[in-house]
């Protein structure tokens, strides 16, 4: 919503600081603390980046978010409004303030509009506009229209005073399945329609709760952007395979598969490789972070990863079909080769289990960081 | 008489895009046009897929009623292919659906509805004061309370279905996941913590006592929760007659367990109820941007006219049954399964007549979860094998929070040859046909009051509102 106080200020200094909006959410300073030790435990940093986080929000301004919807589904803002420690989320949004968010925020028609303009002149340049959903390009975009204008003229304009641009979801990163074949409207992803701007690609469908509210925090703590894959994703969500710390792995390596819905194979666990399971080509953080404040993700509740992080894993074939060339990682056997090798002579388990290992080593992908730090 | 035109839009605090052309005469709509301005085309992309793609690509249609559209996906495939889900099974699904059911009514009253009367417009009012402290958007008590008590309760939908939106477990089969005994104690005890939340704060006292409630008298006399309050400013602000919908009641019956629906289907008009006919559906074309024949989702197309032609002025088709608008949601699912008070506010059809269906609905669903976590056996069966069709059709009924919800499928060579999709704001949201009949809420704001001074007015918003629409739903 927009805050009125806020909107009669006019220099950035004289804007609260996170911990001032935060007091005056009613949040303790035990809580405070315990979020900014989270949030360093979420970031992959030490103990000692826990002051550090504090006195950041101690003393920074709040760093105002514009939040726009395009073609999409909301399922980002389901995602992020529900995120793990229910602190984080207030925090969070006490923090970003969503200056313009239009599912969440009070104002309505053209008041709202109106809203989004103050916000865009009074923190030009400072501001981080959010983007959940993607632009459709065809019929001149007139398949996503806010306010009598295509969506992408909104976005174009409010991309030209941003400090830095975070793709939400697979949609606004890659253009997810509303650009599937043959993509009846062009849907198009963020990053070919806006070229100037610093982008973080936060994919996945949605993306995890506490994957949106960690790289938010730390662009506001640290004032900017996190270390970004080569894709452009914050490499410390993206850069390792749902395989890699898949609970079950073990079941993988031993040649262990579901070979059917509901089968005895299923209910002790055993692997979805053969169900379809994307996991092993997949980089997110779902079998780490897991979801819904950390209770599951899909492989926990016996389904395949669908792969919804990944540019394109709308078009790869049937979310069903089992992911047939994983030769690029190194295995030059199917999974049925390898359950027969398993379950035929403990020598060949072993020889396979050295197999494995090395394929691990080769499996670490090169990051080549492309952290851009903002002027 | 003074007339002017008004375009209202976009609207916060619904899901999705939405533009409205209001014909205002004398300070009254004198007509409404409603346009749904945002297409993606799914039923397009569906074409030449493997049918079972469908239970990944539909959900995907929407992130707040993803399990809906996975539950209606899993339903057409399974007709298709002629299975039945075990018994368990179907109660797993039916508790994955019922949570986001549930949790998307708590949602609608809490952070999309009620914000509205913590307007300054409304200052001076007695009870304006306590709507700000408790509604004010993103900012009032009830916010906070509603975004944790529904994290926590999306737990069990993370259980089930390991992740939610776009949950993935629910098959023509059954589901993937099969709960153990751990898992029914931490379903249960969820439940009763949202229990605790909905009896703290929207009800005031127990569930059970307001599930009784018969008559508009019952109703008025309810003086506790948010429930009150809201019920306070509705006598004040005359939401009782404000926003009066068709009248005419459609729901498909809503969670297939045992063999049967837990609320049943049916027509509810003129006092009576008619057996459903899904044979009666006929999506009109008339006033869509969209070329072809009106026809039977069966048999129907999505191709939109890319010129966006007169007198097209809406990219949603315009479903009619028996040729004639009907309205979904909670209330007409109350009215069409019997609840006695829902029936009573059947004849008023207003804002406040959908509020009160959806409270009498999250009552009753957080009773019929808490009924089928107990019944959950993790020792028998939650899936039966179901075949890959080459040929064949099937069709998927469910309903979602915000209404009737029917997926058509027709598969041809083992591909998806015809996908179409009715939703429910489809139903509630749809623009005129070709006899010049507005659709559902096109009708509703006819004789809404618009201020001189206001370019959005706010009766409009809340009857806008009162529907609970999904406008990513409504065109897909």
């Amino acid at each position: 919503m927009i805050r009125q106080k806020g909107m009669e200020e006019t220099a950035l200094s004289q804007i609260e600081t996170f911990y001032d909006v935060m007091r005056r959410q009613g949040i303790t300073r035990r809580s405070f603390m315990k979020y900014c030790s989270l949030t360093a435990a979420a970031l992959g940093l030490g103990p000692s980046f826990v002051p550090k986080i504090a006195h950041a929000m101690e003393t920074k301004p709040r760093t105002p978010v514009i939040w726009v919807h395009g073609l999409e589904c909301t399922c980002c803002s389901e995602s992020f409004i529900r995120s793990a420690h229910p602190l984080a989320k207030d925090v969070v949004l006490s923090m970003i303030s969503l200056d313009y968010d239009d599912t969440l925020m009070a104002a309505a028609g053209h008041q709202a509009e109106a809203a989004l303009e103050d916000t865009i002149k009074k923190y030009k340049g400072n501001y981080i506009l959010a983007v959940e959903g993607n632009p459709p390009l065809n019929e001149d975009g007139m398949f996503c229209i806010v306010g009598g204008k295509p969506f992408v003229e909104q976005l174009r304009h409010a991309a030209k005073d941003a400090k830095a641009i975070i793709s939400w979801g697979a949609c606004a990163s890659y253009g997810c399945v509303q650009a599937a074949k043959p993509n009846p409207t062009r849907a198009t992803p963020v990053h070919k329609v806006i070229t100037d701007k610093p982008i973080i690609k936060v994919p996945g469908c949605p993306p995890i709760a506490e994957v949106m509210t960690g790289v938010i925090t730390y662009m506001l703590t640290f004032d900017r952007l996190p270390e970004l894959d080569r894709q452009g994703r914050p490499a410390m969500f993206y850069g390792q395979r749902i395989h890699d710390k898949c609970y079950r792995r073990p079941h993988f390596d031993a040649g262990q598969f579901v070979e059917a819905w509901d089968d005895e194979n299923a209910r002790k666990g055993y692997c979805l490789y053969k169900m379809g399971c994307k996991g092993p080509t997949t980089y997110n953080a779902c079998s780490t972070v897991r979801w819904n404040e950390g209770t599951s993700f899909p492989i926990q509740s016996g389904h395949g990863c669908i792969g919804c992080s990944e540019d394109g894993f709308w078009d790869q074939g049937s979310f069903y079909n089992r992911v047939t060339d994983l030769t690029q990682f190194g295995v030059e056997k199917n999974a049925d080769q390898v359950g027969l090798a398993a379950a035929g002579v403990v020598g060949g388990g072993i020889a396979l289990h050295a197999a494995v290992s090395a394929l691990k080593s080769a499996q670490k992908k090169t990051q080549t960081s492309v952290s851009k730090e903002e002027a | 008489m003074t007339e002017r035109q008004l375009l209202v839009g976009p609207f916060n605090r619904v899901e999705g895009d939405l533009e409205i052309k209001l014909d205002i005469r004398d300070g009254q709509v004198a007509a409404a046009h409603v346009n749904s301005p945002l297409f993606r085309g799914f039923e397009m992309m569906l074409q030449g897929k493997d049918p079972r793609d469908a239970l990944t690509l539909t959900p995907r249609i929407c992130g707040i009623c993803s399990v809906s559209q996975s539950a209606a996906a899993a339903l057409a495939l399974a007709d298709a292919a002629g299975t039945q889900m075990p018994e368990q099974g179907a109660l797993a699904a039916a508790i994955l659906h019922g949570v986001e059911n549930l949790a998307d009514h708590v949602t609608h009253f809490n952070l999309f509805f009620m914000p509205d009367f913590a307007r300054p417009a409304y200052a001076g009012r007695a009870w304006h004061d306590q709507a700000v402290a408790r509604f004010t958007a993103l900012d009032g008590s009830a916010a906070r309370q509603t975004a944790e008590a529904r994290s926590q309760l999306f737990h069990i939908a993370g259980l089930l279905g390991g992740k939610w939106p776009h949950t993935l477990a629910i098959q023509p089969g059954g589901v993937t996941r099969t709960p153990d005994a751990r898992m029914r104690i931490r379903i249960r005890a969820t439940l009763r913590g949202f229990r605790r939340y909905l009896e703290e704060t929207l009800f005031g006292t127990e569930l059970e006592s307001f599930l009784p409630l018969a008559t508009p008298d019952a109703l008025e006399a309810w003086d506790t929760g948010d429930a009150a309050l809201f019920l306070r400013i509705a006598r004040d602000l005359g939401l009782h007659q404000s926003g009066i919908g068709p009248r005419r009641y459609l729901s498909y019956g809503a969670y297939p367990v045992a063999g049967t629906r837990a609320m049943a289907a049916g027509v509810w008009e003129g006092g009576s109820v008619t057996p459903f006919n899904p044979a009666d559906i006929v999506e009109d074309l008339s006033h869509a941007w969209m070329l072809g024949e009106d026809a039977h989702p069966q048999s129907g197309q999505t191709v939109p006219d890319e010129d966006m032609r007169d007198p097209g002025y809406s990219w949603c088709k315009a479903p009619r049954l028996g040729g004639r608008i009907a309205e979904v949601g909670a209330l007409a699912r109350q009215i069409v399964d019997g609840h006695p008070l829902a029936r009573a506010l059947a004849d008023e059809g207003s804002v406040r007549a959908r509020i009160v269906g959806r409270l009498l609905e999250i009552a009753r669903t957080q009773v019929l979860l808490e009924q089928w976590a107990d019944a959950l056996d993790p020792s028998a069966r939650f899936m039966t094998p179901s075949e890959t069709i080459k040929t064949g059709t099937g069709v998927g009924l469910v309903e979602a929070a915000r209404g009737s919800l029917g997926h058509w499928l027709r598969v041809e060579g083992g591909r998806i040859a015809g996908y179409q999709i009715i939703a429910p704001t489809t139903w509630n949201f749809s623009p005129r046909d070709r006899d010049g009949n507005p659709g559902p809420l096109e009708a509703a704001l006819v004789g809404a009051v618009a201020g001189p001074e206001e370019d959005t007015p706010l009766s409009v918003q809340h009857i806008v509102r009162s529907f609970d629409p999904c406008m990513v739903c409504t065109v897909h």
